[in-house]
């Protein structure tokens, strides 16, 4: 049975990643969404290369007995069982997509850029943004275009130490490992739950304005909520850096 | 001809019995862990421990992609493509291919995972070691996607952009001449495959199926230190070290080896390390593309131990000095 051992991981690999990727969306817990097709394309093509991979193994079995200079032995690189630890957790136990407990352990970062105008927002009523565009506008925007709008903004809830509360979304740029965390600071009566750690919520509410453009006084950036809706977590539960 | 009907028709049954056989005990097990499992996970999950595993996963599912193009274009230059043609486009003094080894690194557009088994079929097929390890350390760092990434990354700063392409190319030409001077190929031990006669498709899939598989387990490998020193190591631990201008070069390229952000990612992480005076930050990208601890697995897998020790280390080093000299010069 150990021959067919690559065959059986190459098959075991290829299924993971066509499982996480074709059959729904949680590839979206680990990397970013334009990796989708290269991902359907390896599993598909490590399935094609475990099933011939196989079919030589069984034809060599039954004919000629085959010389192996290989210094592997039969069952091909030993290290390469590794890849059934990956491979079997997103079959069996997907890992779940990053929360608090990573949201916590991160001074929140953000993005260094220069005060100046930016682009208006679209219209409408309340506008739907990303904490990403959010903070940025708030921070670093001369023109101010939040001022007077009404915001709709999607995020988890992570506590501070004095009773503040955020809405948090981690932000990746490639995969789940360089996730760094973006956070608003959330103010109001009308939103106030209190809500357990990482529930999910849509806010809506207008900008308050604190500190001064670019400095650290306006950061984290300040909403005052004038609703609070809980919801279920996003298919892409990160933003986009 | 009726012996190979008969031939096929037991290679059929054979093959329904092993699938059944192994359908069967799959979904046995199947069964078994789904039912014992959340009971025993839900004392064993806690979010130190989750984290870690999507850390992990999320390096290998990233890797997955890269490691298979690369295993792709080192199996086909190990199959398809006859010695004498590197012969014909490489110079023949080791002196003059490592820089044009060095530059031909742009034209492969990937991660690092991609880079190492096709430097290793280079080394296979004849190339010198010297230019095919400039080409290990240059192709992931130069290349135009990630070039194009650290643009977007620090809009308005093409100097950032600049720097990182004369560091890298520098550290990868350096390191190139050094293992040609001091080398040794006692410390260089390629995994002797199939006999070289092999040529053609079924070497190819032979190849790359084997290169798959090593280089796979080895990613893990590192997926997994790196999603370790993930959890472990708080990244606000850094914001200690922000005062000084040489600790924070050498923490940035510590960090760039323990974090083993993938090449075409790092410049939006170092981009946010805002905290940091740009030389550091540009450490960073020039250390992180060369050496990390995926790489290392990676490396020591396909060129043994004693020589991925010697050459990380020694590349880790130039690597610092040539962002420093290019963070003086450009930044």
């Amino acid at each position: 049975m150990r021959r067919y051992g690559p065959a059986a991981l190459l098959l075991l690999t290829g299924g993971a990643v066509l499982r996480i990727t074709l059959f729904g969306d949680l590839y979206l817990r680990y990397v970013q969404p334009a990796l989708r097709p290269y991902l359907i394309v390896s599993g598909a093509a490590l399935m094609l290369l475990g099933l011939t991979t196989g079919l030589t193994t069984a034809a060599h079995h039954d004919g000629h007995g085959h010389g192996h200079g290989h210094g592997h032995g039969v069952g091909g690189p030993r290290v390469a069982w590794l890849l059934t630890l990956p491979a079997l957790a997103l079959l069996l136990f997907p890992p779940p997509a990053l929360g608090s407990y990573s949201a916590g352990r991160d001074a929140a970062q953000r993005a260094a850029q220069g005060v100046g105008a930016f682009p208006a927002l679209p219209a409408g009523n309340p506008v739907e943004l990303t904490l990403g565009e959010f903070s940025s506008r708030a921070m670093y925007d001369s023109g101010r275009s939040l001022k007077g709008r009404t915001v709709r903004m999607t995020g988890f809830v992570t506590h501070g130490d004095d009773g503040t509360w955020y809405l948090t979304r981690l932000q990746v740029s490639c995969c789940a490992a360089d996730a760094g965390t973006g956070k608003v600071e959330i103010r109001g009566t009308a939103a106030d739950g209190p809500w357990p750690a990482d529930t999910w919520l849509t806010v809506t509410g207008t900008w308050h304005p604190k500190g001064r453009l670019g400095t650290d006084a306006a950061w984290p950036p300040v909403l005052d909520a004038t609703s609070a809706k809980q919801v279920k977590q996003p298919a892409d539960p990160y933003e986009k850096r | 001809m009726g012996r190979a009907v008969g031939d096929g028709l037991r290679l059929a049954g054979r093959g329904l019995v092993y699938a059944v056989l192994g359908g069967v005990a799959l979904i046995a097990i199947a069964t078994v862990v789904s039912v014992l499992g959340p009971m025993v996970a839900l004392d064993l999950y806690t979010p130190p421990v989750a984290a870690w595993w999507t850390v992990f996963t999320a390096i290998a599912v990233q890797g997955i992609p890269f490691l298979l193009l690369g295993t792709v274009v080192s199996a086909a230059i190990g199959a398809f493509v006859p010695e004498r043609v590197f012969r014909r486009l490489l110079p023949r003094n080791p002196a003059l291919a490592v820089p044009v080894a060095g530059v031909a690194g742009a034209v492969l557009p990937g991660c690092e995972c991609a880079s190492v088994p096709v430097a290793g079929s280079l080394m296979r097929r004849g190339v010198a070691p010297a230019a095919a390890l400039a080409f290990l350390l240059s192709a992931p760092a130069i290349n135009p996607v990630v070039l194009v990434a650290t643009s977007i990354a620090f809009p308005g700063r093409p100097e950032m952009v600049l720097g990182r392409l004369v560091a890298s190319l520098a550290t990868a030409v350096v390191m190139g001449w050094l293992w040609a001077r001091f080398g040794r190929d006692e410390w260089l031990r390629l995994p002797e495959r199939h006999a070289p006669a092999a040529f053609g498709l079924r070497a190819f899939g032979a190849g790359l199926q084997h290169d798959f598989l090593h280089a796979g387990g080895f990613l893990v490998l590192g997926a997994a230190a790196a999603a370790t020193f993930n959890i472990v190591v708080p990244r606000s631990v850094l914001d200690v070290f922000t005062g000084s201008a040489w600790l924070s070069v050498l923490l940035l390229a510590v960090l760039a080896v323990v974090l083993c952000v993938c090449s075409e990612a790092d410049a939006f992480v170092a981009a946010s390390l805002s905290g940091f005076p740009p030389t550091a930050r540009l450490a960073f990208m020039v250390v992180g593309p060369m050496v990390d601890l995926k790489l290392i697995a990676l490396q020591a897998g396909t060129f043994g131990r004693s020589f991925a020790v010697r050459f990380t280390s020694v590349t880790w080093v130039v690597a610092v000095v040539s962002s420093v000299l290019a963070g003086w010069w450009l930044l």
